[in-house]
Formats: structure tokens, C-alpha cells, sequence
């Protein structure tokens, strides 16, 4: 099966029984998506699959044939995810750091269609994310922070 | 949590291509976006030998106006569903309902079809197209029919045979009508309802010309309560009304005790929703309420 993992295309045999999950993290060696529930319920393994948000953990391998896969690694030099990234640093919206990956992901493709979401908005888009270490107010407001600099008034 | 094991996966790429499979492989099931199954498989095992991937197929996705009908093939995803000016214009209660449901990741695969085919009592898209008189489209190799959604829901099953695929979703276009749906979660976001409702109304003048309410998670299917929709058809709508819709809505419903609330609880509820649910579709049609 061939797909498209961060921009470049990869050749890989694509078991049935493999989730896209363990596909990414035990073969391609993609370890900033994250096992967590693996039911779908926490986000840790969100990945963008041809740029929407979807859990990793709930697709099995051969469904990504063709398709564009971006985790956090490929968007390293995104401009909107440096922006992101900054304010996750600066509000301090990162403690143990497993759910960083998938927010930035999900606060990504948020961002991308909406370059000023409102408080709610921003709920709405990681009410698939669970961070249990930081209570989401710093995460909202890095994800406000943000887009308050890519598109200020 | 066990691994996954002991499947295939078929990714057919036309419909006929899936009801053959589905006719002739040995414990053949479909499988839509995968986001009750999988887990369920994680939690159980999964019996299936040969899982048919229904996600390649075109003509079970999207939404369309055709006479006076919108129809929707049963592979739209929610995502899909929530964005669709279509459904927000005419079925404003799921359009609400598939905007509640999930997390985005879960929106983005979850579809339509799934969500009626796996049965669930608490279904959050079952009350919406019941209250909309939905009809859903059967096809196996030989046959297909339609089917009132009302017919498709059994205890713990549906009106599916083996061979057979949801293949279309459609409800009738009904000017000057309204619908809204309300549920109780134990949170706001991304929970699964501890009881779900809507009500469809057509509004004449100060009257509800017609009313249709139906209820999830208060009995093995999600039901319609016909005999206070006839009580409630006709009748001028003033608060007393609304005071008598709730009552008669915690009668009529039975719900047991279980894991997420009391039988008690939700029957009241029932009721508190009934009326959000009449006010909120009242307004949409431009009523006001004294």
C-alpha cells in the first residue's frame, strides 16, 4: 500500500488488523502521535487525514491507500503551527506533554478555516483532545493567542 | 483491550461489488467509519471474518434535493451532514443533533448510516429523522424496498437482513415546518446522551397544525409518542400548552434505571425537553410565545 505520510510517499504492507495508530508509531517510527485510549475518546493519536482531523487509533491501515497522512513532524516549518506552538509556551498549555501533539493538530485545522474562532469555537474544536494535567484554560487561550497573531484586527 | 485479529478487510469500490461480497463470504460484515465498531472489537473480539469497508463506494455518500425529498446516502459523515445548508434549512433538529455528536475526529469518519445500523437506543440522529417521517432504503443482490424508519428499529437489531445495505436515507421537504432536537449528556461536549428528543411541528397561525415527537434512550428503540402528538395536534400554543406537553411527555415514556441515570430522572427530563424542544421549533417558524 502506498500513502502520503507528511509529504513524501511511503510503501508499507498494510495489515488489516493494524490500526493506523501502530502502523505509524511501531513501523514508520511516527512517535509524536500517541497511544492513549485507543478507543477514539482522548485524541492523543489525532493525525490529519487529507487535512481533517481523525483518530488514528479507529482506522485500520489499508484505509489511508492513497490518501494524505500529516502528523506534527510535517508541519515542523508551518508558519500557523510555529505560531501555536509559541503560545502553548508562552500561556505554559503544556505539563506532561502527551496530548500536545494532537492539540496542536486539532488547534491547527481549527485555525487553518478560521483564522478568528471565538472561545466556543476553539471548545468545540479540541472537545476531542483530554488533557488531564493543564484544565484547558491555557490551551484555549494559546489557541486565541494565536490566531490573534496570524490575523490580528 | 484486545489486539485486533482475524479479519480481512474488503474495500469494494461499487455496490453491487459489496452486496456480493456480503452475499457469498462466510460471516461478512459492513463496517461504515469504524468509530463504534472498532472499539467494539477492541473490547470484544470481533466475529467477523470478513469486514467489507463501505467507505470507496460514491453512491452511499452525499446530499441531495430530489423531488420533494432530501436524501442522503447512508456513508455522509457527520462532518458532512452538519455543513449541508440542505439539512440546517429542513431538518434543522439533526442538523442540531450531528453538531452535539462526538468529538471532530469523531465527526469526520462517524457517518449517518452507521449511527442507525448499530442499534443504539441513545442513537442521536434517530429522533430527528423519525420526527421527519424518514424512509430508509434496503438493497440486497435481488431487492431493495423502502422502509419507514419506524419499521427499521428492533430491539438490538434492525430490520436489516444478512445480505442486505442500507443504500439511501430520505425525508420529505415540508415548507413552513420546523424541528429542533434536545438532549441531556452527563457533559456538554462529546458524551453520549443520557436521553435524546425531537419534535417536528408545522405551524398555522397560533396553532400547531402538526406534531411529531420522538424519544431515545427511554426504551429498547428510540419510540414516537403518537398519542400526545393527536392530543397535541390542532391546539393553540401558549405556555399552557407547553405545561401540558411536558406532562403528558413524562407519562407517556417508561424509561428503566441504568448505568448513566434513573428511570426517574430521565421521565422527568423527557417532559423538561419536550418543552425546550416546542419552544425552540416555534420560534424557528416564527412564532412567539405570550
Amino acid at each position: 500500500m502506498i500513502f502520503e505520510l507528511n509529504g513524501k510517499n511511503v510503501g508499507v504492507e498494510a495489515k488489516p488488523t493494524v490500526t493506523l495508530l501502530d502502523l505509524l508509531r511501531g513501523e514508520l517510527g511516527v512517535t509524536s502521535v500517541k497511544k492513549g485510549c485507543e478507543q477514539g475518546e482522548c485524541g492523543a493519536c489525532t493525525v490529519l487525514l487529507d487535512g481533517d482531523p481523525v483518530t488514528s487509533c479507529l482506522i485500520l491501515a489499508p484505509q489511508v491507500e492513497g490518501r494524505r497522512v500529516l502528523t506534527i513532524e510535517g508541519l515542523v516549518d508551518n508558519p500557523l503551527v510555529r505560531e501555536l506552538r509559541e503560545a502553548f509556551l508562552r500561556n505554559g498549555a503544556v505539563q506532561c506533554g502527551y496530548c500536545t501533539p494532537g492539540m496542536l493538530l486539532s488547534g491547527y485545522a481549527l485555525l487553518r478555516d478560521n483564522k478568528r474562532p471565538s472561545e466556543e469555537e476553539v471548545k468545540t474544536a479540541i472537545e476531542g483532545n483530554i488533557c488531564r494535567c493543564t484544565g484547558y484554560v491555557a490551551i484555549i487561550e494559546s489557541i486565541l493567542d494565536a490566531a490573534e497573531r496570524i490575523a490580528p484586527d | 483491550m484486545k489486539p485486533l485479529t482475524g479479519f480481512e478487510l474488503l474495500r469494494p469500490s461499487t455496490l453491487s461489488g459489496a452486496l456480493e461480497l456480503l452475499a457469498t463470504l462466510e460471516l461478512a460484515w459492513p463496517i461504515a467509519g469504524g468509530t463504534d465498531l472498532i472499539p467494539q472489537f477492541k473490547d470484544d473480539g470481533c466475529e467477523s471474518k470478513h469486514l467489507v469497508d463501505l467507505s470507496l463506494i460514491r453512491e452511499l455518500n452525499g446530499i441531495k434535493m430530489e423531488d420533494n425529498f432530501i436524501v442522503i446516502g447512508p456513508m455522509t459523515t457527520q462532518t458532512q451532514v452538519i455543513s449541508s445548508r440542505l439539512i440546517e434549512e429542513n431538518a434543522p433538529a439533526l442538523h442540531e443533533a450531528v453538531k452535539l455528536m462526538g468529538s471532530p475526529q469523531i465527526r469526520n469518519r462517524a457517518t449517518i448510516g452507521g449511527n442507525l445500523c448499530n442499534a443504539s437506543p441513545a442513537a442521536d440522529t434517530a429522533p430527528p429523522l423519525l420526527v421527519h417521517d424518514a424512509e430508509v432504503k434496503l438493497t440486497s443482490l435481488e431487492d431493495s424496498r423502502w422502509i419507514p424508519l419506524t419499521d427499521f428499529f428492533a430491539e438490538e437489531c434492525t430490520a436489516l437482513e444478512p445480505n442486505e445495505l442500507m443504500t439511501s436515507i430520505r425525508f420529505p421537504i415540508v415548507h413552513g415546518a420546523s424541528s429542533s432536537f434536545q438532549r441531556i449528556g452527563r457533559r456538554r461536549g462529546f458524551t453520549l446522551s443520557v436521553l435524546n428528543l425531537a419534535v417536528y411541528i408545522e405551524r398555522d397561525g397560533k396553532n400547531l397544525s402538526e406534531v411529531k415527537i420522538a424519544v431515545g434512550a427511554v426504551a429498547p428503540t428510540p419510540i414516537m409518542l403518537e398519542k400526545v402528538e393527536r392530543e397535541l395536534k390542532g391546539m393553540r400554543m401558549d405556555t399552557n400548552l407547553l405545561e401540558h406537553a411536558r406532562k403528558m411527555v413524562s407519562e407517556a415514556v417508561n424509561p428503566r434505571d441504568s448505568a448513566r441515570s434513573s428511570g426517574e430522572y430521565k421521565r422527568e427530563m423527557a417532559g423538561v425537553l419536550t418543552e425546550r424542544a416546542l419552544s425552540a421549533a416555534w420560534t424557528r417558524v416564527g412564532g412567539k410565545l405570550p
